[in-house]
């Protein structure tokens, strides 16, 4: 359904039956749900994806592994070969050349949890074996831009559509706890009392800019998670979005987009791809900036959100439009 | 305690006459910063061997190359080694490094807190000493966590793979956070010298940053890369789950949420510095 979309490539997970007795862990990359099972089901995933010309990506891409974990990273990543797997996204930097080496057939492309945004690392990247690296969620058009034309040795894929992160991803050393617990560290009911750092008394003058500051904020994770995890009637959802930057993206030479949510349900995947790819179509003939951002805003119609630039992965194509 | 090395740091060119007094200076010092009398008694005994100079979390407080040189000198004037902080980097900051950077002497520790930050210093810096900083040595610091969770709070830095990097790299040193359960066996089996920092984990870290949006309106309010007038220097946010019994107290400052040592942290710590599994002591300078 998703390559019918219009998804030329697609990403899972694979959760091994023996994993979580073996390290006592709940997931062998990122996620703890929205994974397979099984090595049949994923064999059935590189078939069916295979069948629907789209390649298929495996991500191993937790936080990090541990010494004991190393061996069943790779055991992962040799079945997967086997099955005739195209890719392996990686967030492990040391991992990437261990799997870089011992499968040549594979794809590896360095995941947005590895925090790697500038030129350099994306040369280490490419020492190391990596194809593509997948810039983290938090760039600039310009980051991303320049990145891809300094290092033009290695694929640069970007964040486009849905679920925003509000600390770095790679960077965030915490749990996405279920929601009894809290949930993730982002969306907690923390209650914050400001203070001075010298110990001295707020100001009533700078007590109101905070609440003024802390209420915009909120405004702005609102957007940040989704709209409140809405969508359109028709299913098209709101939230983090990079579609009027599509554009600049490729003029800069920015390999791939990404949309995230692996974990989302299939209908709104299947929403997502298809709002990317009418978009896409639109640039890759020849539509300027303006009517492409016409279009997109069109899309939901989101243009009251789009104009607030707290959807926008890229909220800088506002300031653009403005000169 | 067998370790010799305790480092202090800073985000601006600090006032270090302290670091040259006694233990009762010295004891005065660190009881007005952090707030805890047997803290302040434990590190009294300890005289300082070396500043951390700049941000491990901040591309906006990477410092300027004036404020560099003030640096240096005030560490040359106190007796102490100098050491770098330099945050996760966009292109803006690696292009900035360019400048600082040779502006260090010889044998001087860059904490990087960038894989590509690290691969610059070992490439086009050689004379410089990376050391592999507190947000590239990952482990799960979530300070909501029951002991339950304790087996999904490990480290991989003794992963062979790790090793490996960090070898080709030419990292010599580890700067970390304690495990949240942190027990005796913590800090066991590092492959390489390890700084450990006090009283506080970071926990997790941003590029957008709440306090910033404080003098800003519009689109890019809390978006990247925008302007910054450095409201983390001045006004920090503590933080707290109301119903909720969390071990450790948590405060935001800037863009990264912190939390401070429990207890048992604390004291296995102390532990583990009793028993040489830390290189080096790496203390907090300034309040939260």
């Amino acid at each position: 359904m998703l390559a019918a979309a219009g998804a030329t490539e697609l990403y899972c997970g694979l959760v091994p039956p023996d994993w979580r007795g073996r390290f006592q862990s709940i997931s062998a990359n990122r996620r703890p749900s929205g994974n397979l099972a099984s090595y049949a089901d994923l064999a059935e995933a590189v078939r069916s994806a295979h069948a629907h010309a789209a390649a298929l990506s495996l991500v191993l891409n937790a936080q990090h592994y541990a010494a004991a974990q190393i061996e069943a990273a790779e055991e992962i990543a040799g079945r997967f070969a086997d099955l005739g797997g195209d890719a392996l996204i990686v967030s492990d930097l040391g991992l990437v050349e261990r799997l870089a080496t011992r499968f040549p057939a594979l794809r590896v492309h360095v995941s947005s949890v590895a925090t790697c945004r500038n030129a350099a690392a994306a040369r280490l990247c490419q020492a190391r074996g990596a194809r593509r690296l997948i810039l983290p969620r938090d760039v600039t058009l310009a980051e991303a831009t320049a990145i891809a034309e300094e290092v033009p040795d290695i694929e640069i894929e970007a964040f486009v559509l849905n679920d925003g992160c509000i600390f770095e991803e790679g960077a965030c050393h915490t749990i996405h706890l279920p929601g009894q617990l809290g949930g993730p560290i982002c969306l907690d009911r923390y209650r914050f009392r400001h203070r001075r750092r010298d110990g001295g008394e707020l100001s009533a003058r700078l007590a109101a800019r905070l609440q003024e500051n802390d209420e915009a904020y909120e405004r702005w994770l609102w957007y940040r998670f989704s709209c409140g995890f809405s969508t359109t009637p028709e299913g098209l959802p709101f939230g983090p979005c990079g579609l009027c930057a599509l554009p600049a993206l490729r003029r800069g030479r920015v390999a791939a987009v990404k949309i995230a949510g692996r974990e989302a349900p299939t209908a709104r995947k299947l929403a997502s791809v298809r709002m990317v790819r009418s978009v896409l179509d639109r640039v890759c003939a020849g539509a300027d900036a303006a009517a492409v951002r016409a279009f997109a805003t069109r899309l939901r119609p989101s243009e009251a959100h789009c104009a607030t630039g707290h959807m926008c992965y890229y909220p800088e194509v506002l300031r653009a439009e403005a000169c | 305690m067998s370790f010799s090395e305790l480092a202090v740091t800073a985000t601006h060119a600090v006032d270090l006459a302290w670091a040259a007094g006694g233990p009762a200076e010295r004891e005065r010092h660190w009881l007005r910063i952090h707030g805890d009398a047997a803290l302040a008694a434990w590190l009294a005994g300890l005289q300082p061997t070396h500043l951390h100079f700049g941000s491990e979390f901040c591309e906006h407080l990477l410092p300027a190359e004036r404020v560099l040189r003030e640096a240096l000198r005030r560490v040359e004037e106190a007796g102490l080694r100098f050491v770098l902080l330099t945050p996760v980097a966009s292109p803006d900051v690696l292009a900035r490094l360019h400048g600082l950077l040779p502006m260090l002497p010889a044998g001087t520790e860059v904490v990087a807190n960038d894989w590509g930050v690290a691969h610059e210093l070992h490439t086009r810096f050689p004379a410089l000493l990376p050391v592999a900083g507190r947000v590239l040595c990952r482990m799960t610091k979530d300070p909501r966590l029951h002991p339950g969770w304790a087996g999904r709070c490990g480290h991989g830095l003794a992963a062979p793979t790790m090793r490996a990097l960090f070898e080709r790299l030419g990292i010599l040193r580890l700067e970390l956070d304690m495990p949240v359960f942190a027990d005796d066996g913590a800090l066991e089996g590092l492959p390489l010298p390890a700084g450990v920092h006090l009283p506080c984990v970071y926990v997790a870290k941003g590029r957008m940053c709440r306090a910033g949006g404080l003098s800003m309106k519009g689109p890019e309010r809390f978006a990247v890369g925008r302007r910054c007038r450095k409201e983390c220097l001045r006004l920090a946010a503590e933080a707290s789950r109301p119903g909720r019994d969390d071990a450790c107290r948590t405060t935001q400052l800037g863009n990264t949420l912190f939390s401070r040592h429990s207890d048992a942290m604390a004291q296995a710590l102390r532990r583990a510095a009793d028993a040489g599994r830390i290189a080096r002591l790496v203390v907090a300078g300034e309040p939260l």
